[in-house]
C-alpha cells in the first residue's frame, strides 16, 4: 500500500484549484442570474465564504466518527465535489425559470435564498474538505502533520486555481467547460488517494467514471442551457466582462448582457433621445464622444454629420456584435476604441463638441465612476467652448419617489458643479443635458432648422416633454445635497435603496439576524480565533478598497484586476510558510502581523490620498500581496497558540473563512456606500486596532 | 426535432433535483406550462396597517359593507377584500377604522399632468384634445411590468401629493382648458369615492370623464360610474386567467364583465392589450380574445395592441418584435374587428385610422399631432360610413 500523505498533498492542492475555479464561475453565473449590483456580488462571496466556514466547522463533527473508513470517504466526497460543481451550475441556470417567473427580476430575499441553496452544497463540502484532509493525514502516519502546511497546500491550489481562470479558462471555456477543466485534477487526485487505500478498485472507476460523464456532458450541453424561452439563440459568448447572448425574434435582435436586454434593432426612441437631445444643442458638432452606445445610436448621430466620432466600448464582444447584427451602423468618421471609457477621456488630449455616456445605472463600483464629481470635471474640460456633456438615467413619467429623487438630485448636484446648465429632460429615461450656456428645450424645433428628420421625437416630444412637466422635474431635484465622488459613492446607496423599494422590502431582517448570529459567534471564539477572523476580514475588505480604488484611477482593466485578486492569494502562501518558521513564537506574531496590518491600510489609504493617479499599477499589487503575506503569516500562530489539534484547526479554519465572508459583505454594501473610502479604511483599521488590543489582553496572561 | 431551453430543462430536472441541491419537489408536467414561478401573485390584505387615525384626506367607502366583530367588506372590486379593524386593503388605499370602511385616497393626487388623449391612448374621443390627468397612489393589481409602480404600489401616506378635492380638480381642468378629466396612471378603481365624486361634478360643468384603468371592479359600483363617464381605456392583459394569475395577480372574468357593462351601457370605450412576448403573443389566444370581443361586444370598440418595453420587475425580457404586434393586428382584423391599432411604435402605419367601409386613411396620426383628419360628423368623408367614438375635434 502506498503511502497517503503525498496523495493527500496532492488532493488538497487539487481541491483548491476546482473550488476557487467553481467559486468565480458560480460568481459570474449568479450575476448573469440576478441583478448584477455590488450587493449581490457581495451576497454570493458572503454565502460562499460562510458556508464554507460552516462545512470546516461540521468537519469536526466527521472527525468524531471513528468508524468510518476516513481515507475512502475523503476520496469519495472529493470526487463528488468535482460532480457537484457541474450540477451546482446547471442547477442554478436551470431552475432559476423553474422557482421564478421567467423573464423577471428578483428581489433581495428571494435572491439571498437562491444563493445560499444553491451555492451551500458544494462550498460546504470545500470548507469540510480542507480540516478533514488533515484528519486523514494524521490518522494515516502524520500525527503530527501541521496545520500549517495544509494550509499553505489549499492555498497554493487556490493561487493556481484563481491565475487558471483569469488568464486562462475565460478566454477558452465556457463555465460548464471550465468546471470540467478544473475538476479533472480532483478526480484524478481522488482516485489516486483511493489507490492508496487497496479496496475495490471497479468501485472507485465507477464513481470516477460517473462523475466524469456528468461534468463533460454539462460541457457539451452548454448552449442548450442557454437557448431563451421564446426566440432563437443567434450568439452566445461568454465575454472577460459578462454573459452575452443575441436573440432573435421575427425580424428583432436583441442583444442580453447577464440577462438584461441592453441592445435591440427596434429601440428608436431612445436611440433618438439619447442622442438628439444633446446635439439638437449643438450648430454642427464635429467630433462626438459616445461612450458605450445601443441599437441605433450611431445611425442617429450620422444625421448629423459629424467629422469624428469615437464610439468607446469596453466589452468587444458587444461591439463585434452590435455591427455583426445590425444594431449599430458603420458610419463616417467613425473610430471604435475598446477600453474603459474614463481611462480613455483621461488620456485624450482633444476636445469634443459632444461627450455622450450611454451607460447602465451606476449600482456597481464600475459604473458609479461615471457619474461622479471626479469624472463630471473631467467631462467639462474635455468639452470644446458651447459643448454639451449628457447622460441619463431610468425615468418615470407621472411620479418621482423619495429613493429616485435622491439619485436624481445628488446627480444634479454633482452635475452642477461642473456645468452651468444642467437641464433634466422628463420620460421613460431622464436625460441630463450638461453645458456651459442655456439648454434649448425646443428640441423638435431645433433639429427641424437642421433637418435631422426623427420619428419618435418628432411625434411624441410636445406630449410627453410638456414645458409642465420639464419644470416638475427640475424644480425636484434643486434641494441641496453632497454630491457623488469617486471616493464617496453616495449614489450607490441610493441605487441600493432604490432596488429595495422596487421589491418593497428591505434589509433589516437581514441585518439584525446577521448582526445577531455573528455576535453569538465572536462570543464563542478564542481571542486567537478572533484575530483570525479580524485578519480574514481586514483581507477581503482590503482586497475590495483595492478592487475599488484601481478601477477609480485606472478604468476597468480586466487584466490588472484579475492580477489583484491573485496577488491577494499569492501572498498567503509565502505568509504561511513564514509564519509556519515562527510558530513557536506565536503572540510575537499574532501582534505584529495585527500592526504590519494596520500600518499597510493606513499607508495606503495615505498614499492614495497623497499622490492618487500619480500611484502606479504596482503599488496596488504590491499592497495587495503584503496584506495576504500578513494574514496568511498569522495563520500559523493562531494555530499554534490553540493546541494544533484536529478541532483546533477546524475552529482556526472556520474563523478565518466566517471573517472573510462578513469582511466581504460588510465592505462593499457597508463601509464605502455609506462611509467612502477612507471611512472604510478607518473602519478596518478600528477592527484591527481591536484585535490588537485582545492579543495585548491575551499575553497578559488572559485566557487565549 | 431541436432541443432548446425548456425542453433541456425538463429532461434534466430528474437528475438535477436528484442532487437534492435545492429540495425542490419533481412532477413537472411533460408539457411545461407558459411560464414559471408563482402561480398567482394576487395581493395580500396588509394586515394591522392601517394608519392610527384618519386624515383629512379620508372619506367612508361607498361601496362596503360591515360584517360582523366590526369586520368590513369592500366592495369596489373583485378582490373583496375583508379588513378587520386596523387592517389595510390589497389596493393600499382602503382601511377599517373601528368597523367602518374608509378611503385614505380621496383630495390627494400624487401625478397630476395635462396630457394629450391619444397617450392615454384613446383615439377615437376628442383626437388632439388635452386631458386633465391625475392619479392616487394605490393598485388592486401587482403587474409585474407595471410602468407607474412607483405610485400604484405606494401608501397614500407615503408619497408627495398636492390637494385637489373633487371641486378643485374639476375648478383647475376647467381653468386649463381641458376637455376631459383622465382618471389614470396608478387604478383608478383604487380612488373610486374619488373619482366618483369628481366625475359627478364635472359633468355639472360638461367636462369629459374618462376612466384609464385594468377594469378591474365589480358591477354595482362600474353601474354608478357609468352615470358619469364619458369614455374609458381598458387594459385587457391577457385573455387567460392563468396569465392574469401569475403576471397581474387578477383574473380575467371580472374584466370582461366590465367590458359588456360598458358597452351596454353606451360609454365610449378602447382596448389596450401589452404584448408581452411569451405571455401575451400567442396567436391561438389572441384568436380567442377576438373571438370574444366580436361575439360580446361587436366589432366596432378599438383595440391597440401595444409594445411591451422592460419595466419593473419584468426587466429581463426583449421588447415586442414590432412584427409579433402587426400579426396580432392582423389577427384581429381578420378575425372582424374594425379599428386596431399598434402602439408604442413611433409613427407606424397602424396608428392612423381606416375607415371599416371604404378602407380610406381617415386619421393620419404623427405621434400626437393628426396631420389629416377626414372625419366629419362622425362619418367617413369619403363613403360616409358611421365611424364609432365621439369626435368633436
Amino acid at each position: 500500500m502506498k503511502s497517503p500523505s503525498r496523495a493527500v498533498a496532492r488532493l488538497v492542492v487539487a481541491t483548491g484549484v476546482a473550488s476557487v475555479v467553481a467559486q468565480l464561475t458560480v460568481i459570474r453565473e449568479y450575476l448573469a442570474a440576478f441583478q448584477g449590483n455590488e450587493f449581490v456580488i457581495a451576497l454570493i462571496l458572503f454565502s460562499w465564504l460562510a458556508w464554507g466556514g460552516v462545512g470546516t466547522w461540521s468537519a469536526g463533527l466527521l472527525i468524531r466518527v471513528e468508524r468510518l473508513p476516513h481515507r475512502a470517504v475523503l476520496a469519495h466526497l472529493s470526487t463528488a465535489l468535482a460532480g457537484l460543481a457541474v450540477i451546482q451550475l446547471a442547477g442554478i441556470r436551470l431552475l432559476r425559470d423553474l422557482v421564478f417567473t421567467p423573464g423577471t427580476s428578483v428581489g433581495f430575499y428571494p435572491t439571498l435564498a437562491y444563493i445560499a441553496l444553491g451555492i451551500g452544497p458544494y462550498a460546504f463540502l470545500v470548507g469540510l474538505l480542507l480540516p478533514y484532509s488533515l484528519h486523514v493525514l494524521r490518522r494515516s502516519g502524520h500525527p503530527a502533520y501541521p496545520g500549517a502546511k495544509i494550509y499553505i497546500l489549499d492555498n497554493l491550489g487556490d493561487v493556481a486555481g484563481g491565475a487558471l481562470f483569469a488568464f486562462v479558462l475565460i478566454y477558452w471555456a465556457t463555465p460548464l467547460q471550465a468546471l470540467a477543466v478544473a475538476g479533472l485534477p480532483l478526480v484524478g487526485a481522488a482516485m489516486s488517494l483511493n489507490a492508496t487505500g487497496g479496496g475495490n478498485p471497479l468501485g472507485r472507476w465507477m464513481s470516477a467514471g460517473a462523475v466524469l460523464v456528468v461534468m463533460f456532458l454539462g460541457g457539451a450541453f452548454e448552449r442548450h442551457t442557454l437557448t431563451p424561452t421564446s426566440g432563437r439563440l443567434l450568439h452566445y459568448e461568454e465575454s472577460r466582462f459578462g454573459r452575452i447572448l443575441a436573440v432573435q425574434q421575427a425580424e428583432q435582435i436583441t442583444l442580453l448582457k447577464d440577462g438584461l436586454p441592453v441592445a435591440g434593432t427596434q429601440n428608436v426612441a431612445l436611440a433618438e433621445e439619447a442622442i438628439h437631445y444633446p446635439l439638437s444643442q449643438l450648430a454642427r458638432p464635429e467630433a462626438v464622444l459616445l461612450i458605450s452606445g445601443e441599437g441605433g445610436m450611431l445611425h442617429e448621430l450620422a444625421k448629423h454629420r459629424p467629422q469624428r466620432v469615437d464610439y468607446v466600448e469596453l466589452d468587444p464582444v458587444m461591439t463585434a456584435l452590435q455591427f455583426r447584427y445590425g444594431l449599430l451602423a458603420t458610419i463616417p468618421g467613425l473610430n471604435v476604441r475598446h477600453r474603459d471609457g474614463r481611462a480613455f477621456l483621461k488620456e485624450h488630449t482633444g476636445r469634443y463638441d459632444a461627450i455622450i455616456v450611454s451607460l447602465p445605472e451606476p449600482d456597481t463600483f464600475q459604473v458609479n465612476r461615471f457619474f461622479t464629481d471626479e469624472f463630471f470635471r473631467l467631462a467639462s474640460r474635455r468639452l470644446a467652448p458651447g459643448g454639451v456633456f449628457s447622460f441619463s438615467m431610468e425615468g418615470f413619467e407621472n411620479y418621482l419617489a423619495a429613493p429616485q429623487q435622491r439619485k436624481l438630485t445628488t446627480l444634479y448636484h454633482t452635475a452642477i458643479r461642473h456645468f452651468d446648465r444642467v437641464q433634466l429632460l422628463p420620460g421613460l429615461r431622464i436625460f441630463f443635458i450638461c453645458r456651459q450656456q442655456d439648454v434649448d428645450l425646443d428640441i423638435p424645433a431645433a433639429l427641424a432648422r437642421r433637418g435631422v428628420e426623427t420619428l419618435y421625437i418628432r411625434g411624441y416630444f410636445d406630449g410627453n416633454l410638456t414645458a409642465e412637466r420639464i419644470s416638475q422635474l427640475n424644480v425636484l431635484v434643486k434641494a441641496p445635497t453632497a454630491p457623488n465622488t469617486d471616493f464617496q459613492p453616495r449614489l450607490m446607496r441610493i441605487m441600493f435603496d432604490q432596488w429595495f423599494a422596487r421589491f418593497d422590502t428591505s434589509p433589516l431582517i437581514f441585518y439584525v439576524v446577521l448582526g445577531a448570529g455573528l455576535a453569538v459567534y465572536l462570543l464563542r471564539m478564542t481571542r486567537a480565533e478572533f484575530v483570525l477572523f479580524s485578519t480574514g476580514f481586514m483581507t477581503m475588505g482590503s482586497e475590495i478598497l483595492v478592487i475599488f480604488a484601481f478601477q477609480v484611477l485606472f478604468g476597468y482593466i480586466y487584466f490588472q484586476i484579475g492580477l489583484i485578486v491573485t496577488v491577494f492569494l499569492a501572498g498567503l502562501l509565502p505568509g504561511a510558510w513564514l509564519g509556519s518558521r515562527l510558530a513557536s513564537r506565536a503572540r510575537m506574531v499574532l501582534a505584529r502581523g495585527d500592526i504590519l496590518l494596520v500600518l499597510l491600510v493606513a499607508g495606503f489609504i495615505l498614499a492614495l490620498a497623497a499622490y492618487g493617479e500619480r500611484l502606479p499599477a504596482a503599488f496596488f499589487l504590491v499592497f495587495g500581496f503584503l496584506t495576504s503575506l500578513v494574514c496568511g503569516f498569522q495563520f500559523p500562530a493562531a494555530l499554534a497558540i490553540e493546541g494544533g489539534d484536529g478541532r483546533a484547526a477546524t475552529r482556526a479554519f472556520s474563523a478565518d473563512l466566517m471573517g472573510a465572508s462578513t469582511g466581504t459583505l460588510i465592505t462593499s454594501v457597508g463601509l464605502i456606500p455609506y462611509a467612502g473610502l477612507y471611512g472604510a479604511a478607518a473602519g478596518l483599521i478600528a477592527l484591527k486596532l481591536i484585535s490588537l488590543f485582545v492579543v495585548h489582553r491575551s499575553s497578559d496572561g488572559h485566557q487565549p | 426535432m431541436a432541443i432548446n431551453r425548456r425542453r433541456f430543462m425538463y429532461c434534466s430536472s430528474l437528475a438535477l433535483c436528484g442532487s437534492a441541491c435545492f429540495g425542490l419537489p419533481l412532477g413537472f408536467a411533460a408539457e411545461p406550462p407558459a411560464g414559471s414561478g408563482p402561480a398567482n401573485i394576487r395581493g395580500k390584505v396588509f394586515r394591522g396597517e392601517a394608519p392610527a387615525r384618519l386624515w383629512k384626506w379620508s372619506r367612508e367607502g361607498q361601496f362596503y359593507r360591515r360584517l360582523e366583530g366590526g369586520l368590513v367588506q369592500c366592495l369596489v372590486c373583485p378582490n373583496r377584500c375583508t379588513l378587520q379593524p386596523g387592517d389595510r386593503s390589497i389596493c393600499r388605499t382602503k382601511v377599517n377604522m373601528a368597523g367602518k370602511l374608509y378611503t385614505l385616497a380621496y383630495g390627494n393626487p400624487c401625478a397630476v399632468h395635462n396630457d394629450p388623449v391619444e397617450k392615454k391612448p384613446l383615439y377615437h374621443f376628442r383626437p388632439q384634445s388635452k386631458v386633465f390627468s391625475l392619479a392616487t397612489a394605490g393598485c388592486n393589481f401587482r403587474c409585474l411590468n407595471c410602468q407607474n409602480w412607483e405610485i400604484s404600489q405606494a401608501r397614500p401616506e407615503d408619497l408627495r401629493f398636492v390637494e385637489l378635492f373633487p371641486a378643485d380638480a374639476v375648478d383647475k381642468a376647467a381653468e386649463i382648458g381641458s376637455a376631459a378629466i383622465a382618471y389614470t396612471y396608478s387604478e383608478a378603481i383604487t380612488y373610486f369615492e374619488y373619482m366618483f365624486d369628481t366625475a359627478r361634478l364635472a359633468r355639472e360643468q360638461g367636462i369629459y370623464n374618462l376612466l384609464i384603468s385594468n377594469g378591474y371592479i365589480n358591477a354595482e359600483p362600474l353601474e354608478a360610474l357609468c352615470e358619469v363617464l364619458d369614455g374609458a381605456n381598458i387594459n385587457l392583459k391577457a385573455f387567460s386567467n392563468g396569465i392574469y394569475r401569475r403576471l397581474n395577480g387578477g383574473t380575467l372574468q371580472p374584466v370582461l364583465e366590465t367590458l359588456k357593462t360598458l358597452h351596454r351601457r353606451g360609454v365610449h370605450f378602447e382596448i389596450t392589450t401589452l404584448v408581452v412576448p411569451g405571455y401575451v403573443d400567442d396567436d391561438a389566444m389572441t384568436r380567442a380574445m377576438c373571438a370574444w370581443i366580436l361575439d360580446n361586444i361587436g366589432p366596432d370598440h378599438p383595440l391597440h395592441f401595444t409594445r411591451f418595453v422592460p419595466r419593473y420587475k419584468l426587466n429581463r425580457l426583449p421588447p415586442t418584435p414590432v412584427s409579433t404586434l402587426e400579426r396580432c393586428r392582423a389577427i384581429a382584423m381578420e378575425a372582424g374587428l374594425r379599428y386596431v391599432y399598434v402602439g408604442n411604435v413611433p409613427l407606424h402605419a397602424a396608428n392612423h385610422t381606416y375607415c371599416h367601409q371604404c378602407g380610406r386613411k381617415i386619421v393620419e396620426r404623427l405621434g400626437y399631432h393628426i396631420p389629416v383628419f377626414h372625419i366629419k360628423s362622425g362619418r367617413c368623408e369619403f363613403c360616409q360610413a358611421a365611424i364609432p367614438g365621439r369626435w368633436h375635434v
